[in-house]
C-alpha cells in the first residue's frame, strides 16, 4: 500500500502508507556556511541589513538572498558579505556611542597596502545594521579607528561591522530591472486575500446551523 | 498585420510560461533546500504571472478571458513546446529545463521588448528584468554544480542529454514565420536559436559538461501544433481542478 494524500504530489511519490522508515541520523555540521545580506529599499538610500542566507558560495548567497529578502519589499539594490568577513565590535547600551567605549590600539601587525573596508552602524538594538560609509585601511583596527574618526560622531552607535569591501559582492547597476516589479506583486502579500468577510459569512451559516 | 500572426505569437509565449510554471511550482515544498524551495517556487509564480499578462493581451484581440483559456483548453489546444510538459524528475531535469529555457526566454524577451507591436513590447520591457533574475538563477547553478561532484556532473550531463532535443523543439517554426518577422514583430525562431546556443555554449564551457553534437539530435518538434507528449493531459486536468469543480472560486 502507497500514502495517498490530498496533495496529488505526494501520491505520485509512491511512499509507504503506515511505517516510515527512520531516517539516516544526520552528520553534525552539515550545513552550509551563512551570509549576511543587505538591502537598498529605494535609489541613494544606504543599504541595511536583512538577514542572513545558508548558501555554498557567495553567487548563490545572492540568488536566495534576492528571493527571501527582497520579493516583497521595494528594492533596488543587493549586498551579500561571508559571516566570517565580518568584525562586529562589542555591544554598547542604547543611547551610548560604542567608539567611546572602544580603546583601538595600533594593530601589531599591518598590511602595506591599504584596501577599502564597508562601515556599518547600528543606531539602537532592535533596528538594524546600515551602512554609514567607506574608510581607507591597512587593517580592520585601522579601519575601525578611520570610521571612528570620519563617522563616529553623531549620536548614539551602540554597535559596529567592519568588512572588507572586496569581501562584499555588490548588485550590478545594470541589474536594477530585477526588482522593478516587485510593488505590483501583491499576491504575495497576505493582505491581498481578502478572505475574512468568508470566514465570518461561513460562521454566521454554521451558527444558524447549529441554531436549527 | 494578420491579427491571427500575432495570436499564434502570444499563444505560444503564455503556453509555455503557464505549463512550465505550473511544472516548477510542483517544487514547492519539495525543494532541495529551503532557499533554494522558496527561490523556484518564486520563479513559477513569475512565469505564471507571465503567462497572465500575454493572455491579457489576447483577450484584447478578442479571445475568451485568461482563465477561461488557461483552464478550459485541451492538450491539443495546447501551443506550448514539449519540453515545458515533460514531468519534473529529479532536481538535475528541473534545473537542465531551467537553464534551457530561461537562455531561450530572455533572448526572445530582449527582441520583442523592441517590437513593432507595442502592447507585446510594452509587456516584454515591463517583465524582462524578472527572466534576467531566472537566467542568473538558472547560470549560476550550472555553473557550480557542473564543477562540483561526479555524481552531480554525471546527473546534469544525462539531463542535458535528455532534454535537448525537446530543448530544440521549442525553435519550431510558425507558419506565420516570416509575416512576424517582415512586420518587425518578432525576430524569428532562427535567430532566437543562434542566440540561444552561443549563451548557453558560453555556460557550458565553464563547467565539466559537454554540449551533444546537436547535427545528431532529431528536434522533438510539433508542440506549437498542439501535438503532445502524453504528460500534458494530466498535467492539465491537475491544474483545472478546482476551476472544473467551480469556475466562479475566488481566493
Amino acid at each position: 500500500m502507497s500514502l495517498k494524500s490530498l496533495d496529488p504530489r505526494v501520491t505520485r511519490l509512491n511512499l509507504p502508507d503506515g511505517e516510515v522508515p527512520a531516517m539516516e541520523p544526520k552528520p553534525e555540521l552539515d550545513q552550509f556556511e551563512t551570509y549576511e545580506a543587505f538591502h537598498q529599499k529605494k535609489e541613494g538610500a544606504a543599504h541595511t541589513y536583512v538577514g542572513p542566507v545558508h548558501a555554498p558560495n557567495e553567487d548563490v548567497a545572492f540568488l536566495f538572498a534576492k528571493e527571501q529578502y527582497s520579493r516583497r519589499f521595494p528594492c533596488v539594490g543587493l549586498w551579500i558579505a561571508r559571516t566570517e568577513n565580518i568584525q562586529v565590535t562589542p555591544y554598547a547600551g542604547d543611547g551610548e556611542n560604542v567608539y567611546d567605549m572602544l580603546r583601538i590600539e595600533e594593530p601589531a601587525k599591518r598590511s602595506e597596502q591599504a584596501e577599502p573596508y564597508e562601515i556599518f552602524h547600528l543606531k539602537k538594538r532592535g533596528k538594524a545594521h546600515t551602512h554609514a560609509g567607506r574608510v581607507v585601511a591597512t587593517s580592520y583596527l585601522e579601519a575601525l579607528q578611520e570610521a571612528k574618526n570620519q563617522l563616529g560622531e553623531k549620536g548614539p552607535i551602540v554597535n559596529v561591522w567592519v568588512v572588507k569591501s572586496k569581501d562584499v559582492l555588490q548588485s550590478a547597476e545594470d541589474d536594477k530591472d530585477m526588482w522593478t516589479t516587485v510593488p505590483e506583486k501583491k499576491y504575495r502579500e497576505a493582505i491581498a486575500y481578502k478572505v475574512m468577510d468568508k470566514i465570518t459569512k461561513f460562521k454566521e451559516e454554521q451558527k444558524n446551523l447549529t441554531a436549527q | 498585420m494578420n491579427e491571427q500572426a500575432i495570436k499564434d505569437l502570444l499563444y505560444k509565449l503564455a503556453d509555455d510560461q503557464l505549463i512550465l510554471g505550473h511544472r516548477n511550482s510542483e517544487w514547492t515544498g519539495f525543494g532541495p533546500i529551503l532557499e533554494e524551495d522558496i527561490a523556484f517556487s518564486s520563479m513559477a509564480q513569475d512565469k505564471i504571472g507571465h503567462s497572465l499578462a500575454f493572455y491579457t493581451l489576447l483577450q484584447e484581440l478578442g479571445e475568451a478571458d485568461p482563465d477561461t483559456v488557461a483552464f478550459t483548453r485541451n492538450a491539443n489546444q495546447f501551443h506550448n513546446s514539449q519540453l515545458v510538459e515533460l514531468p519534473n524528475g529529479e532536481y538535475d531535469f528541473s534545473l537542465i529545463r531551467h537553464f534551457l529555457y530561461d537562455n531561450a526566454e530572455i533572448i526572445r524577451f530582449e527582441m520583442l521588448s523592441q517590437s513593432s507591436y507595442e502592447p507585446i513590447a510594452k509587456v516584454a520591457t515591463k517583465l524582462k528584468g524578472e527572466v534576467k533574475y531566472h537566467v542568473l538563477h538558472a547560470n549560476t547553478w550550472i555553473k557550480n554544480l557542473g564543477t562540483s561532484t561526479e555524481e552531480a556532473i554525471l546527473r546534469l550531463q544525462s539531463s542535458l542529454n535528455e532534454a535537448l532535443p525537446y530543448a530544440l523543439g521549442m525553435f519550431e517554426n510558425s507558419k506565420y514565420e516570416q509575416e512576424l518577422m517582415d512586420a518587425g514583430v518578432y525576430g524569428g525562431e532562427e535567430a532566437v536559436k543562434a542566440e540561444w546556443l552561443k549563451r548557453i555554449q558560453a555556460v557550458l564551457e565553464k563547467t565539466e559538461l559537454k554540449m551533444p553534437d546537436l547535427e545528431s539530435i532529431e528536434p522533438r518538434f510539433r508542440g506549437r501544433y498542439g501535438e503532445h507528449t502524453e504528460h500534458l493531459q494530466p498535467l492539465l486536468d491537475e491544474m483545472a481542478e478546482v476551476f472544473k469543480i467551480d469556475p466562479t472560486a475566488e481566493w
